[in-house]
């Protein structure tokens, strides 16, 4: 029994390793991955920025002593002081040059002396999910030369990711979508509950005919209660197993779970990867599952139901912004939308104009909302696409009638 | 080449030939239809789209001109009061206070200028960058703005300040990001196809060179070629160093910071710490011409980056349909020999059993 032994394991490393692949490159692990990739982002460029802070910090205060001695030595001292109007001019225009200078100061990312660190990490996990989704509000940017070079690498290794992470997230629920709109608004059962329960009747009917009819007389005296799978329960040396034994999606197992193969000409499909239908002389009649046939992933969610759900999306998150950061509905929902289409202007960030402790959670909050709204918008790209399809091809079908009519 | 020559041009001229006919046959009402559809045609290909593109900028330039130069300078009148206010309270510590104290003043003076301070960050977070509204939104400048919605960029350096410019922005990105998509996808798909065929006739001619020297004659190359990545890695690293030298010439940026804003603006970012002509000390006229030349940089790097992007797709397709037939063989190859190995093990141990008995 060694070498079955050893065929297992081999068997099942490979599969360990398959799963962990799909695992890795499923919705789960993509989502996963992204989150982790942000969150490295967020440590890597708070070690790189942190620093530099504290330098531009330094200059302002010694720019704001510079202009009290120059208040000082030039103006009190060396005007008439009882002119008025000749020292507030002067002041004035003193004043002013000081401004432009905090202009440029604050548009080179000095802070104003908040008192809490601009590269906190939440702040450091937005900026870094803005690079990845092209949003980049630019409310922080990189100062250092090195926080430059590693935001443009950054940026080239993290958006293909961001891509994939959406189209796969997309996909899925756009899938689920299709589900629910199935369930709800078409007023037809869940497909997954009837294929499921489909299933198990298929299970039962084809193993009680199995039973007495299919399995092989070897196999009945060596394996009496075939738990195993035929794949390991084939006389060896005569042909080579069924390698890759097909990974069906988990239905097409179920349906078709308990074939025994037939030990003279095994049936291996052509197509890989690809399930062996249910035999024609055993399947029952199609009128008991002909609701098997039925697949939400056929039918399509007209745009106006898209529509709708990205501006509720847009509304709730006004509303939640509006609540959160006092801004008025309209702000909020440009806030929102401007993030969402990854326009970002940066005229709106959230944790921006609070100068309270809530700063972080509120980067959270906006760091969650972007991301489900960037998957949810390409859910609904998704699902436009395909209504478009659609009507173009329905389009294309009429025209052709329609020329075919004239001729 | 010369052999393809003719067989081209026969194949172009039976395929005028048999059009020719046809729309000689045919009655006056096809005639139109077929204007109609070369017309309709037209404005979808890259020229109609490019055309579109560049209208629709223009378009919602004058429209952003047109709303927000009129928006009433709230900020730049508070931003005057503040410094009003803060020359009155300087006045009043002068004053009021001990002219020979000098320690004690200054004190104060920086205590009244740091309030200032604060005030002029907060209004500067809330938009004020120094300039009217006439200044910001000169024509050029709102061509910028306009591109940078609907390419999603979003520089922010200008952003709407009125209620109605901020929901046309709202409107105008929902109809314009679609338009630059279709340009996106239109000018990737033509520049990919224009590269691809430079590519492929480059690579002949060299190729061909090479046959002839061996031996003698050609072999028609019936496979697929497909231009690989570092081709289109080499192009957009010519066009970013393009841009680098060009805005590092104009702006004084350094190279390392023009290099970040090409790369930041290409890939659509767009942080908003480098734009060009954005500088407060710069004078009108140059700064326009600046901004204008980066739009021109920026629409084209777009139409290069989907260009690239097309050519990389097709050439990471065929390079995981090879991966994966490699693999399929490779294991199969496995397989297979473990299935014998095995065998012969089994059918050794067997024999050797029975010899036994």
């Amino acid at each position: 029994m060694m070498p079955r032994r050893k065929r297992r394991l081999a068997s099942r490393i490979r599969d360990y390793v398959r799963g962990l692949l799909a695992f890795l490159f499923s919705n789960v692990g993509v989502i996963v991955l992204v989150v982790a990739y942000t969150i490295a982002g967020a440590f890597m460029f708070q070690a790189i920025e942190g620093g530099s802070e504290w330098k531009v910090d330094k200059q302002m205060s010694r720019e704001r002593t510079n202009l009290t001695q120059y208040l000082w030595q030039n103006v009190t001292l060396d005007l008439n002081l009882f002119n008025e109007t000749a020292v507030k001019e002067r002041i004035g225009r003193e004043l002013r040059n000081y401004q432009t200078k905090i202009v440029m100061a604050v548009h080179k990312g000095w802070d104003g002396g908040r008192s809490s660190r601009q590269w906190s990490f939440s702040s450091a996990f937005l900026y870094s999910l803005t690079v990845i989704t092209t949003i980049g509000y630019g409310h922080l940017s990189p100062k250092t030369d090195w926080g430059k070079v590693v935001t443009i690498l950054y940026a080239l290794l993290g958006m293909p990711l961001f891509l994939l992470y959406l189209t796969n997230v997309g996909e899925l629920l756009a899938r689920w979508f299709k589900c629910i709109y199935a369930l709800v608004c078409l007023c037809r059962g869940c497909p997954g509950f009837t294929r499921r329960r489909a299933a198990r009747l298929r299970l039962q009917y084809e193993l009680s005919e199995a039973e007495s009819i299919e399995r092989p007389q070897a196999w009945r005296s060596r394996y009496p209660e075939s738990d195993v799978t035929p794949e390991y329960v084939l006389p060896p040396g005569r042909y080579p197993p069924p390698r890759g034994y097909p990974r069906r999606p988990d239905y097409m197992r179920s349906i078709s779970m308990p074939q025994p193969y037939d030990p003279r000409g095994p049936r291996v499909d052509p197509r890989r990867g690809c399930s062996l239908p249910a035999r024609p002389a055993e399947s029952p009649p199609s009128s008991d599952f002909s609701y098997v046939t039925f697949d939400a992933q056929t039918i399509t969610v007209p745009i106006s139901v898209c529509v709708t759900i990205m501006v509720g999306y847009i509304m709730f998150g006004s509303m939640i912004f509006g609540m959160w950061e006092k801004w008025d509905q309209l702000d909020g929902a440009y806030f929102c939308f401007i993030s969402l289409s990854s326009i970002g202007f940066g005229d709106f960030v959230p944790g921006e104009r609070v100068y309270t402790a809530r700063i972080e959670p509120s980067f959270i909050i906006c760091s969650l909302y972007l991301m489900l709204g960037m998957a949810l918008v390409a859910m609904c790209f998704n699902l436009m696409q395909e209504q478009v399809m659609h009507y173009y091809a329905g389009l294309k079908r009429a025209v052709k009638r329609l020329g075919r009519c004239k001729r | 080449m010369d052999r393809h020559h003719p067989l081209n041009a026969s194949f172009h001229g039976s395929m005028r030939s048999r059009d020719s006919s046809s729309t000689v046959g045919s009655d006056a009402r096809e005639k139109i239809k077929d204007c109609f559809r070369k017309f309709i045609a037209f404005m979808f290909t890259q020229v109609g789209v490019g055309a579109l593109v560049v209208c629709y900028a223009i378009l919602g330039a004058a429209g952003f001109m047109h709303i927000e130069k009129d928006s009433p300078d709230v900020q730049l009148h508070e931003v005057r009061q503040l410094r009003q206010n803060c020359a009155e309270a300087l006045w009043n510590i002068t004053i009021t206070d001990n002219l020979f104290n000098e320690t004690a003043w200054v004190i104060k003076v920086d205590e009244v200028l740091k309030v200032f301070q604060n005030n002029i960050t907060a209004a500067i977070h809330t938009g004020y960058n120094g300039r009217s509204a006439e200044d910001i939104w000169s024509f050029p400048a709102a061509l910028m703005y306009s591109l940078s919605v609907f390419t999603m960029i979003g520089y922010g350096n200008i952003v709407p300040k009125t209620v109605w410019g901020k929901i046309v922005t709202i409107a105008y990105a929902c109809f314009g990001i679609p338009i630059y998509v279709l340009y996106f996808c239109n000018m990737g798909k033509v520049l990919a196809q224009s590269f691809k065929w430079l590519y492929i006739t480059a690579h002949e001619c060299s190729r061909r060179d090479d046959t002839l020297f061996e031996d003698g004659e050609m072999q028609p190359v019936k496979r697929k070629i497909t231009v690989p990545s570092t081709a289109c890695l080499w192009v957009i690293s010519f066009y970013i160093v393009t841009g680098t030298i060009m805005f590092g010439a104009w702006e004084k940026w350094n190279y390392l910071d023009s290099t970040y804003f090409c790369v930041i603006s290409l890939c659509k970012i767009g942080f908003g710490d480098f734009v060009p002509g954005a500088n407060i000390a710069d004078s009108a006229g140059g700064s326009h011409l600046k901004l204008v030349i980066n739009f021109i940089y920026v629409l084209l790097g777009m139409g290069l980056v989907a260009m690239c992007y097309n050519l990389m797709c097709e050439d990471v397709r065929v390079k995981v349909r090879e991966l994966r037939e490699d693999l399929k063989n490779c294991l199969d190859d496995i397989t297979l020999k473990i299935t014998v190995c095995m065998n012969d093990t089994k059918y050794y141990h067997q024999k050797n059993s029975r010899n036994v008995k």
